[in-house]
């Protein structure tokens, strides 16, 4: 035990060292960083303000740039060159279609979640279509007994797997999805979301059926767990050993990425919009001010164990949901007569070859690797929420944890992805001043002045929501990220995990928008790797499962609960 | 004979085999079963868990549910009058103080043998009791 713990404590430590000593490096010289302005319309006058700023920031923020730099290089760079493995480099070596490869590369991962999704969707036979009524039902309450083994009702698995779903990925990750691939990224959005919601079906009905439930009550699941005992079940513990440490490592470090860094990074870019002092361009911006202020406040949480402000952050995600949708509408609505050719531009861009966005499978690529992101769907860190439904049936909860990625993509994000189409902000030629939003990936400061160009306070309640949305996913990816960490190294060591975690927090604030886009996207698009593998492997007895359920259902004998 | 007649054992309880193995060996060595005391400890649930924010679970249903679980699988006769402690927190620290408290002559348990890896990151709750407890120790190999 005393190893265990002085073990974590090490690599804490190691950690840290690894940060300060690669952060600060004497011989590394801040380059100059172009600021731009972009609220200034005369080019002479943003060209020289640029020069200005950057000069200033050499002197005064040059160790935020290089704390970026070293990030960049030093962990995003090598991580980056194995886990998104571009395919095309393949197809190249075999001197196969290289015209239509796109600019994007084909990351193995893409393809991966893809195949996956399309394979999951015919193995259940379009579950995702037939159950959606049943899913409604479920959650509802119409099925809930009181009686059998579990912590919550399919409700609030629901609601608790949401927050974490829910995010900044809806906002900022879609305005960069339309920022890089066009309007044609949309529609790739919607589909994965659509199949996705398979993905989600098995992965969660798997969390339930190898979940483990304590003497006193509590539920412990989550990919690890089914990874682990599933494959052995199937013979094949050694693989499923290996596996399951490989997703609960990854998972980790989508906490610290995904689900914390890239929302505190781009909630405050957002934010920094209308607040000049919290802006990274500004001269005077303070940004570390939101990141150490972020991290005092989920400390309180997760050190400091006040769960008041725990399940207020958590409960009010399916509200903010609906005031975003709502503002979103209106927003539409606004610009009807643009609405027939946004929707014309959606359909185009998705099957046109246009340069400008990486050709039409580019365009895929992109619109998969967001809507991937956003809802999680493959990915399998969601089974670990679900898993803790009450409910003897683990199909049953499945079915509901498939309303969460229609929910978070097919909903959410296509609001995001209209508003950003309709108003136009996307458009290089348009909105020249927002191009180089577009270039650095602060897709939240996209869509900030895509709500403004409608109603002028409209940004303060989207300043609202990212705040909102960043510390509810912070909160409930603390969560993900220390179930596995103490799957990993016992629970004695979970405070080590903490700290680096709230580091994270901090991080985010100062790292750039792409380096850090970069580093949460391999670290949660790749838990895809191992849970997809184990899963299609383990779809048999989910398939078996279903049949079986689906059955009951029909037959009457899983009835609804007269109360 | 018993070897302790009228002294307290503690045996640490985790549900496993392994510890209610234990738990039989601790009933050979005393004269009577109300002398021996059965510790069960719970880890302390992340404020951030579902069921603590949807205030599903917490630590008085946890304590009963495990409470209820150890009544019933210890329904045999032979059991009858055993004293039931449920702790939170670690495991280790809990079943040493809980001795202590108690001031048991003997803690009996049994070592589940991890290695490699999972004893290096996990570690060993019986070498944390030996290291911290009071009283003699008792570790069945398995």
């Amino acid at each position: 035990m005393q190893r265990s713990h002085t073990v974590c404590w090490i690599l804490v430590l190691a950690i840290t060292a690894c940060f300060s000593l690669g952060a600060f490096p004497s011989s590394v010289s801040a380059e100059e960083t172009p600021a731009a302005a972009t609220d200034q319309k005369d080019a002479a006058e943003k060209d020289a303000a640029d020069t200005a700023k950057s000069d200033t920031e050499d002197e005064r923020d040059g160790w935020m740039d290089r704390v970026d730099k070293w990030f960049g290089a030093k962990v995003v760079a090598p991580l980056a060159a194995v886990l998104f493995f571009d395919l095309g480099a393949v197809a190249r070596f075999f001197g196969l279609g290289t015209e239509e490869l796109p600019s994007t590369g084909l990351p193995f991962v893409v393809i991966w979640l893809l195949c996956g999704a399309i394979f999951f969707t015919i193995r259940m036979k379009f579950i995702n279509i037939r159950a959606f009524g049943h899913a409604i039902r479920l959650t509802k309450g119409d099925y809930d007994d009181h009686n059998e083994p579990g912590e919550v009702s399919h409700f609030q698995a629901l609601a608790s797997a949401l927050s974490a779903t829910v995010g900044l990925g809806n906002i900022a990750g879609v305005a960069i999805a339309v920022g890089q691939g066009g309007p044609g990224a949309v529609f790739w959005l919607i589909v994965a979301g659509l199949l996705g919601m398979t993905s989600k079906f098995t992965e969660c009905t798997l969390g339930q059926m190898y979940r483990k439930v304590g003497a006193d009550g509590s539920v412990s699941g989550g990919a690890m767990h089914y990874l682990k005992d599933g494959l052995a079940e199937l013979r094949m513990p050694v693989l499923g050993k290996v596996l399951a440490v490989m997703f609960a490592i990854l998972c980790i470090g989508g906490s610290f990425g995904g689900g914390n860094a890239f929302q505190v990074n781009q909630s405050l870019r957002a934010i920094g919009q209308q607040v000049s002092w919290l802006d990274h361009e500004s001269p005077d911006g303070v940004p570390w001010v939101y990141g150490i202020v972020m991290a005092v406040l989920v400390g309180i949480v997760i050190i400091g164990g006040i769960r008041r402000i725990a399940a207020t952050a958590e409960k009010i995600v399916p509200a903010m949901c609906g005031v975003y949708v709502l503002t979103c509408l209106y927003i539409i609505v606004a610009h009807w007569n643009h609405i027939g050719w946004a929707f014309g531009e959606i359909f185009r861009g998705a099957f046109t070859h246009d340069a400008a966005y990486g050709g039409a499978l580019g365009v895929m690529v992109i619109g998969i690797k967001r809507a991937a992101f956003s809802n999680e769907a493959g990915v399998g860190s969601a089974a670990i929420a679900h898993s803790a439904a009450k409910t003897k049936e683990p199909v049953s909860e499945g079915i509901v944890a498939l309303l969460e990625p229609f929910i978070d993509t097919v909903v959410v994000c296509t609001m995001t992805a209209l508003v950003i189409v309709i108003t136009g902000v996307y458009d290089k030629e348009a909105f020249p001043d927002y191009a180089v939003l577009v270039e650095r990936n602060n897709g939240a400061a996209l869509t900030m002045h895509a709500f403004g160009s409608v109603i002028w306070w409209f940004p303060y309640v989207l300043c609202v929501a990212v705040v909102m949305f960043a510390f509810s996913t912070l909160i409930s990816w603390s969560y993900y990220g220390e179930r596995c960490w103490t799957w990993m190294f016992g629970p004695r060591s979970s405070l080590a995990y903490k700290i680096l975690f709230l580091s994270f927090t901090v991080l985010g604030s100062i790292v750039t928008a792409t380096n850090i886009l970069e580093f949460s996207d391999l670290m949660i698009l790749s838990m895809a790797v191992p849970n997809i593998l184990g899963v299609a492997l383990l779809s048999g007895k989910v398939r078996r499962a279903l049949d079986d359920y689906w059955r009951r259902v029909k037959s009457g004998e899983i009835a609804p609960i007269k109360k | 004979m018993p070897w302790l007649p009228k002294k307290t054992v503690v045996v640490p309880i985790d549900f496993s085999d392994e510890s209610f193995t234990a738990l039989d060996t601790a009933l050979e060595l005393v004269a009577d079963a109300s002398h021996v005391r059965i510790v069960h400890v719970l880890p302390y649930m992340e404020v951030t868990d579902p069921g603590v924010i949807w205030e599903a679970i917490d630590d008085d249903s946890r304590r009963t549910h495990a409470e209820d679980a150890l009544k019933e699988r210890l329904a045999d006769a032979k059991y009858k009058g055993i004293q039931i402690q449920i702790g939170f927190g670690d495991p280790g620290r809990e079943v040493a103080d809980h001795a202590e408290s108690s001031k048991a002559e003997l803690i009996v348990l049994s070592s589940h043998g991890r290695t490699g890896l999972s004893r290096l990151l996990i570690g060993s709750v019986a070498e944390r009791i030996v290291r911290l407890a009071h009283c003699p120790v008792l570790v069945l190999r398995k």
